[in-house]
């Protein structure tokens, strides 16, 4: 479990969980050999010890959607819907599943886990959950979230949250995840209390820092503008695509117009008629094939969104090391303060303006047995000041090797996904070019027997 | 390639009046067949026409070898028309090349017409004359007031409504420029239009302006006549053809007008599809610009895109440039052709009127006065005439929607095929460094 002993503010800490293996997901590919990969510990963590239960695959999936009625904090009636979670432990030997926990969720538990992890993993880009409310919808789709076409997606999407989680060398092994997957009852109790909302940082404190830092590390400083500028530029993107997929829709749609005129007027010809009537067929065909093609292209808006997503989780980590880089310098430059304080009453000489500086000039000189006594006291403060800040040096120096190990794994999954998904795009618009040809190629037969 | 008149065509020299049967005895002149029977009175219409009106200002005469006017043997020709198509073509008419004229007054397009016939109705073998778009409207005009009962080819529309179109622009030329050579060639392959005189001048004088000034001179006989029937008779019944054809022309130009409507609609969608699209790809290459190993297969995404969209635009000009205007000819065809059937209904009211008022008098009843004898003589004319043209309207009509809706296709092909090959030659650069790693 990655944690720092930070003094009083965290009161619990989470217990070490059981391991939860590399998991497979049925869908996707394995992607265990990154569990060998950075599994950064923590100073004064214990290694986990290998056992068994790496070698154990699991699947999940989000298998099902369901419309409850339930009643909400202010006991008033309301509609959601709840996601069926499936485990499933492969067996090693024989590759055969079977099912070893299945719950049910809302989407606010999705919500309430994420909180925790982003909280308790600072230096780790956390998966993003699939939006709340349809956004950049194009007008055939449906921005209500009731929607069967909108529920579904969200279904997949929650199930790529888990699978990605599932599948990330550190936040696997979190028990309250394993928890989540397994423990239906009570769970939301058992988050609540790790205290957790408690050790969120605040986020005027997170604004304030990030204003005020002097010398964050410059990686996070471009990441940050990184991951602003992607997150612009996928918007932007999101949003001419559903543009262009309404005019697709407009431009197929239209043709279907052919079939019906085509139609009518075969009924009036003779030796065209044959002709005609078959071609106007092939332009329903046409206009009608667009739905599918449309609805595949969901699918790739979808893949684009949860990077649009995920650039806020990048800035998330940026933030974090921006308030610990503050919160050093602050505590840098207090000591240095008190350190000059202690000089000037060891030596005598008032270089700065301070409240005992005045009061001595208006009410004298204090004796030397108070100024040896405030010496003292200085010193101490000093001495655990410099303890403080070497701690919160390490610190500060650990979440960085830590998060840019989890930014380096992230880029690489960017990398290989976005790609993906460009070459899916890809096919997406060769298959609906062929299509076209074919549709065109059958009504082009269909007139030269006019 | 003989230099006489087309084959088939019977003997149309002139005969006496006495060899040709009467009109209301016996025989229809409608059903007269086979080129060696006896000529119908239309060719007293038809040889009068002939002397008359076929002396070229170019110094040419018809001579007596052929008077191409005979209507009834038109029934005979039709049936001749595979062989004109084919190699018995004496005439071929091109327009090409059009110029900007600036002047004072005005600036204009003139077109080049370029002509080479065997025909004797022609001095030299090849002409090249400069001709603008009055001069066509001018043409258009004169052939329907000769030859009434003839169906004339539309011309492109004369003004663009559209308000926004450059008459001078590249585009807008060459689509008239194409409309235009094929109101000409419609007109050369006619058996009978294309021996208009009219026709004659327009691809042969040097100064048609000074030929344009001799007016209504030149009116033919049975232009006169069919101009001059009066209106207002109520016709009793149309002969089943006729009626079928216009209920026909009606549902065709609905269905045509909707096509337009419809294939309207589709460019307007692709114009805003493409505005898109020409956002969209560009999407790409900023964020390009922003990654490391992502740039090149973003790069690559947004350039696809660019291709993209440049097909669509090719796809939407031809569509504009090639479809529409054809669509638009043929409501303009059908328009025409129902004010010829209108026409032609009135020639025959006022035929069965006169007849009618004839055998009311109970007169002498084996003389049947002149004029009646005209109207009939003239309607069987009108009937004949435009029966023929009506079918080979239908055939010419089916082969250009062929050409036409199969040219769309193509089109749509040809742009699908473009986006098609821009999006396979991509995906290797996207898979590329996939395997690297």
């Amino acid at each position: 479990m990655e944690q720092a002993p930070r003094g009083s503010e965290r009161q619990l800490q989470p217990a070490p969980l059981e391991p939860l293996g590399h998991p497979d997901s049925g869908l996707q590919a394995a992607v265990g050999e990154e569990a060998e990969g950075a599994r950064d510990e923590g100073p004064g963590e214990d290694t986990m010890t290998e056992n068994n239960f790496w070698l154990k695959k699991i699947e999940i999936s989000v298998s099902e959607a369901e419309k409850r009625t339930g009643r909400n904090a202010m006991n008033m009636q309301e509609t959601y819907t709840a996601y069926l979670i499936e485990t499933r432990s492969v067996e090693h030997t024989d590759g055969q599943s079977v099912l070893t926990d299945s719950l049910w969720r809302r989407y606010s538990e999705f919500e309430l886990l994420r909180n925790y992890l982003l909280v308790y993993y600072p230096h780790i880009v956390v998966p993003p959950l699939p939006e709340k409310r349809a956004e950049f919808v194009w007008h055939k789709l449906s921005a209500d979230n009731m929607d069967p076409d909108f529920v579904e997606r969200r279904r997949i999407g929650l199930e790529n949250f888990l699978l990605r989680v599932a599948s990330h060398p550190i936040l696997c092994r979190d028990k309250i995840f394993y928890l989540f997957l397994t423990q239906e009852g009570n769970w939301k109790e058992t988050v609540n209390e790790t205290g957790f909302q408690l050790k969120a940082d605040s986020r005027l404190k997170a604004l304030n820092a990030t204003f005020r830092v002097k010398n964050p590390d410059k990686r996070f400083t471009e990441l940050k503008h990184y991951s602003d500028e992607l997150q612009s530029v996928i918007s932007h993107l999101l949003r001419v695509r559903a543009r262009v997929a309404d005019r697709l829709y407009g431009v197929y749609k239209v043709h279907g117009n052919y079939g019906r005129v085509f139609s009518e007027w075969s009924a009036i010809e003779k030796e065209m008629g044959d002709g005609l009537q078959s071609a106007g067929h092939h332009m329903d065909v046409y206009a009608s094939s667009i739905d599918d093609i449309l609805e595949d292209e969901e699918h790739y808006a979808d893949q684009l969104k949860e990077y649009l997503f995920y650039a806020e989780a990048l800035r998330a980590v940026c933030r974090k090391h921006e308030l610990m880089q503050y919160d050093l310098e602050m505590a840098a430059q207090d000591l240095a303060s008190k350190k000059q304080q202690c000089e000037e009453l060891a030596t005598g000489t008032v270089r700065t303006f301070s409240l005992k500086g005045m009061t001595t000039k208006l009410f004298g000189q204090e004796t030397p047995e108070q100024r040896e006594a405030r010496i003292k006291v200085l010193e101490e403060q000093i001495n655990e000041g410099e303890q403080q800040l070497k701690s919160k040096n390490l610190e500060g120096r650990e979440f960085v090797k830590n998060a840019w190990a989890d930014i380096e794994r992230f880029k690489e999954q960017k990398n290989h996904d976005l790609k993906e998904a460009l070459i899916s795009y890809a096919v997406m618009q060769i298959s609906m070019c062929k299509k076209g040809i074919q549709v065109w190629t059958n009504a082009k037969e269909c007139f030269s027997k006019m | 390639m003989s230099g006489g008149p087309p084959k088939g065509l019977p003997s149309t020299g002139p005969h006496s009046l006495l060899d040709m049967p009467h009109p209301l005895a016996g025989s229809s002149s409608e059903e007269a067949v086979g080129g060696d029977s006896t000529p119908s009175p239309d060719l007293l219409m038809a040889r009068s026409f002939g002397d008359k009106d076929l002396i070229l200002p170019n110094g040419g005469t018809p001579a007596g070898t052929s008077s191409p006017a005979s209507s009834s043997s038109l029934l005979n020709r039709l049936q001749l028309d595979d062989d004109i198509d084919g190699e018995t073509r004496d005439l071929f008419v091109t327009v090409d090349d059009p110029k900007k004229h600036v002047c004072t007054m005005e600036t204009y397009i003139t077109y080049r017409i370029t002509t080479k016939s065997t025909r004797v109705e022609f001095d030299l073998p090849e002409y090249s004359v400069r001709r603008r778009y009055q001069d066509f409207d001018w043409l258009r005009n004169k052939l329907e007031e000769s030859q009434p009962t003839h169906l004339i080819p539309p011309l492109p529309e004369k003004f663009v409504v559209k308000g926004v179109v450059d008459r001078f622009s590249e585009e807008f030329v060459e689509t008239r420029r194409k409309a235009l050579d094929k109101f000409l060639k419609r007109i050369t392959d006619h058996p009978v239009l294309s021996f208009n005189e009219h026709f004659n001048v327009f691809l042969t004088a040097k100064d048609l302006t000074a030929y344009k000034k001799q007016g209504m001179a030149l009116l033919t006989r049975v232009g006169e006549s069919v101009k001059h029937v009066t209106g207002g008779y109520k016709l009793r019944s149309r002969p089943l053809e006729f009626a079928a054809i216009g209920d026909y022309l009606d549902t065709f130009a609905l269905k045509l007008g909707t096509i337009d409507r419809i294939a309207q609609r589709i460019i307007k969608e692709e114009i805003e599809y493409l505005v898109e699209l020409r956002e969209y790809g560009p999407v790409y290459s900023t964020w390009s610009a922003l990654e490391g190993e992502l740039a090149e297969p973003l790069e690559g995404v947004s350039a696809c895109i660019g291709n993209c969209s440049t097909a669509l635009e090719e796809l939407t000009d031809d569509m504009t440039e090639d479809f529409l205007p054809v669509l638009r000819e043929y409501i303009l065809y059908s328009d025409s052709m129902k004010s010829v059937l209108k026409k032609r209904d009135q020639v025959q009211a006022e035929y069965e009127a006169k007849l009618e008022a004839v055998a009311l008098r109970k007169e002498d009843r084996p003389k049947v006065p002149a004029d009646v004898e005209r109207c009939q003589d003239r309607m069987e004319c009108f009937n004949a005439d435009l029966k023929a043209d009506l079918e080979r309207w239908q055939g010419n009509k089916r082969q250009d929607f062929r050409q036409l809706l199969m040219g769309m296709a193509d089109k749509n092909i040809q742009y699908y095929e473009k986006c098609l090959m821009a999006w396979e030659s991509i995906i290797p650069l996207l898979q590329e460094k996939q395997e690297a790693k």
